[in-house]
């Protein structure tokens, strides 16, 4: 009996893990001969490149068009995080603190960007931003306002969250007694406390923006080319430029998930101490 | 005269009268409780000193200086909360510094009251922690430190300790009291436990659907009881409306009024084996049940379908009271108290 137990328990562990390997094969395989070409030197017929070299990068990262490309992509997305964190944090803060009977609305808007898809978004915003008094359709102006919708459902759930995990309402209150004033308790009080929710807020919405591709290509596509429209023109040209790109792409969005998962387990400045659970002196 | 003077304070939320014409003195130092159930208005009342409730009506006056209109920064009062709300970003004596930092006085000024501060509530040694290194009660102390570091004409307590164990509870009610009374500071405590109330207080005031219903020492409150509410909240009282008691056979009730309260320690119980020595008594009975509460025993005692609840010390020999035992109860006439039906 024993026996057949365990049988039947290390026979689901062995399905467990191949399953688990076959995931990660189906993902990672692609990455990995994407990696191995952008580095060979020539790989046709044969199982694997004939030689390794660095040059193709060495290539990719002296293109001003591909440095432009990134370097667009980094002020839009930095840009665009910033203002979202500026206008959004304060606005949920006053509406769910002072105003909840508001709060559905802002709920019901913040969704909207979900119900709406890219493409539908785009042509819309295309004939609406390309004729005067605001034509502004091609430029970093219109995708600067539309991933600030995209961003809204995100930067809304970390900060409401944040802000009903540390009673922000109670905690101004206990400052405001204390003699602060409403702007001052936000920022001394709230703020360093909401600050892990919104770094990882921030990063997430950066990496969501770094991968955006409709609404890029569709909106500004190539007169304001950011590395997503590049890695698309260049697919068709040069394999070698695109995998070089995808990869520095795929190490630049690891980097920043790396980063939450971090941020996201972090906790404010509490050091391990030996007494900690000691008994109470009273 | 009164150091806190509140008065006629009217608070009307979503069209229901949470506070109705509420007035109440308290002297310079003295320690009062605002007692009653969730929903009585007592926590409105307490956020209504502090500001950070407005009040529909009426006026509050703290050291002579009406605070009514001011916004909870310029009344310099101190609070409490419940749930502590401390600053979790900042350690203990950051955490009591905060409201003097706010009243713009320098490190050099601000560490002597924080470390005064840190041996009153004898948190010496833990003043570089976080909260979230501290315990519940410790926690509780550091929110009274910082409202009691900035002087404040008068501390408010909103439930301070019902998120504390039961042990912990009493020891910190004890340390507050001590503490109040050794700075001599006016405070307003809020709590819905009745054995909070009769404990630490100068003056209790027992608090019903937005409105005083009882002001008094805890004995005076405890003892004599104006309403039924109040001797159904304050303790375990028989209460008994004129009607219930008609056709019950017992002596001594009284001829005026329409509703009594009899407290359940006033009442003797004899085993009716053992009355020989009793002369006039109230009423026989029998025991339905016998409930220990460590050093009281409670009975209940059916008399002709009424029901009477009586404590004894739980002494040598109780233990032949039991249930179904025949009894003779006896009360005293004093011990009748007439009440007024509350609705």
């Amino acid at each position: 009996m024993q026996t057949q137990e365990r049988n039947r328990i290390s026979g689901g562990r062995l399905w467990h893990n191949i399953v688990v390997i076959l995931l990660f094969a189906f993902l990672l395989i692609p990455l990995l001969v994407t990696a191995l070409f952008s580095v060979s030197t020539n790989w046709e017929n044969t199982i694997l490149p004939q030689g390794l070299t660095f040059k193709w990068y060495e290539a990719l990262f002296s293109d001003t068009r591909f440095l432009y490309a990134i370097g667009r992509s980094f002020l839009i997305a930095i840009l665009t995080v910033i203002v979202s964190l500026v206008i959004m944090v304060p606005t949920i803060f006053i509406i769910s603190l002072y105003f909840p009977k508001l709060e559905k609305w802002l709920q019901t808007i913040v969704l909207l960007p979900f119900a709406l898809p890219g493409v539908v978004a785009a042509v819309g915003l295309i004939k609406l931003y390309s004729a005067p008094p605001v034509a502004i359709s091609g430029t970093i102006w219109i995708l600067l306002g539309v991933y600030f919708i995209v961003l809204m459902p995100f930067v809304y759930q970390s900060t409401r969250n944040s802000l009903r995990a540390i009673n922000a309402v109670e905690l101004m209150e206990a400052a405001e007694v204390l003699g602060a004033a409403k702007l001052k308790a936000f920022v001394r009080v709230i703020l360093p406390n909401i600050m892990p929710g919104l770094i990882v807020a921030s990063l997430l919405s950066f990496s969501i923006i770094f991968g955006e591709f409709v609404l890029a290509n569709m909106l500004v596509g190539g007169s304001y080319e950011v590395v997503q429209v590049y890695l698309f023109r260049i697919l068709a040209q040069d394999g070698r430029a695109a995998s070089g790109t995808i990869i520095t792409f795929f190490i630049i969005i690891f980097i920043l998930y790396a980063l939450v998962l971090k941020i996201g387990n972090w906790k404010p400045k509490v050091k391990p101490l030996p007494d900690a659970e000691e008994e109470e002196t009273a | 005269m009164s150091f806190v003077h509140i008065q006629n304070v009217t608070k009307v939320y979503n069209k229901n009268k949470v506070l109705d014409q509420v007035s109440l003195s308290i002297s310079e130092g003295e320690f009062i409780t605002l007692l009653g159930p969730s929903g009585c208005g007592k926590s409105t009342l307490l956020r209504a000193i502090s500001g950070l409730n407005d009040i529909t009506e009426g006026s509050i006056t703290v050291g002579g200086k009406d605070i009514t209109n001011l916004p909870p920064k310029k009344r310099n009062v101190g609070m409490v909360f419940q749930s502590y709300a401390l600053f979790p970003n900042m350690t203990a004596f950051d955490n009591i510094a905060f409201g003097l930092k706010m009243d713009g006085l320098s490190k050099k000024e601000i560490e002597p009251m924080v470390n005064e501060m840190l041996d009153i509530i004898d948190l010496k040694g833990k003043e570089n922690r976080y909260p979230s290194q501290l315990s519940g009660g410790q926690q509780q102390r550091v929110a009274l430190a910082r409202a009691l570091v900035k002087k404040p004409t008068v501390l408010l307590l909103d439930e301070p300790l019902s998120a504390l164990d039961a042990k912990i509870r009493r020891s910190l009610r004890t340390q507050i009291r001590l503490i109040q009374k050794r700075l001599n500071m006016t405070t307003i405590f809020v709590t819905h436990d009745q054995e909070e109330a009769l404990t630490i207080s100068d003056r209790i005031f027992v608090m019903n659907h937005g409105t005083v219903e009882q002001v008094g020492t805890p004995l005076e409150i405890y003892t004599s009881p104006k309403t039924e509410y109040v001797a159904k909240f304050i303790g375990n009282y028989n209460v008994w409306s004129r009607d219930q008691l008609k056709g019950i056979p017992m002596n001594g009730v009284p001829s005026q009024g329409e509703m009594f309260a009899v407290r359940p320690e006033a009442i003797q119980l004899v085993s009716t084996e053992q009355a020989g020595h009793i002369g006039e008594y109230t009423a026989d009975g029998t025991i339905t049940m016998a409930t220990i509460l460590g050093n009281v025993m409670r009975f209940d005692v059916d008399v002709a379908g009424l029901n009477i609840r009586v404590d004894m010390l739980n002494e040598h020999g109780i233990g032949r009271l039991n249930t179904g035992s025949r009894v003779k109860l006896v009360i005293p006439s004093i011990e009748w108290k007439n009440i007024q039906k509350s609705d």
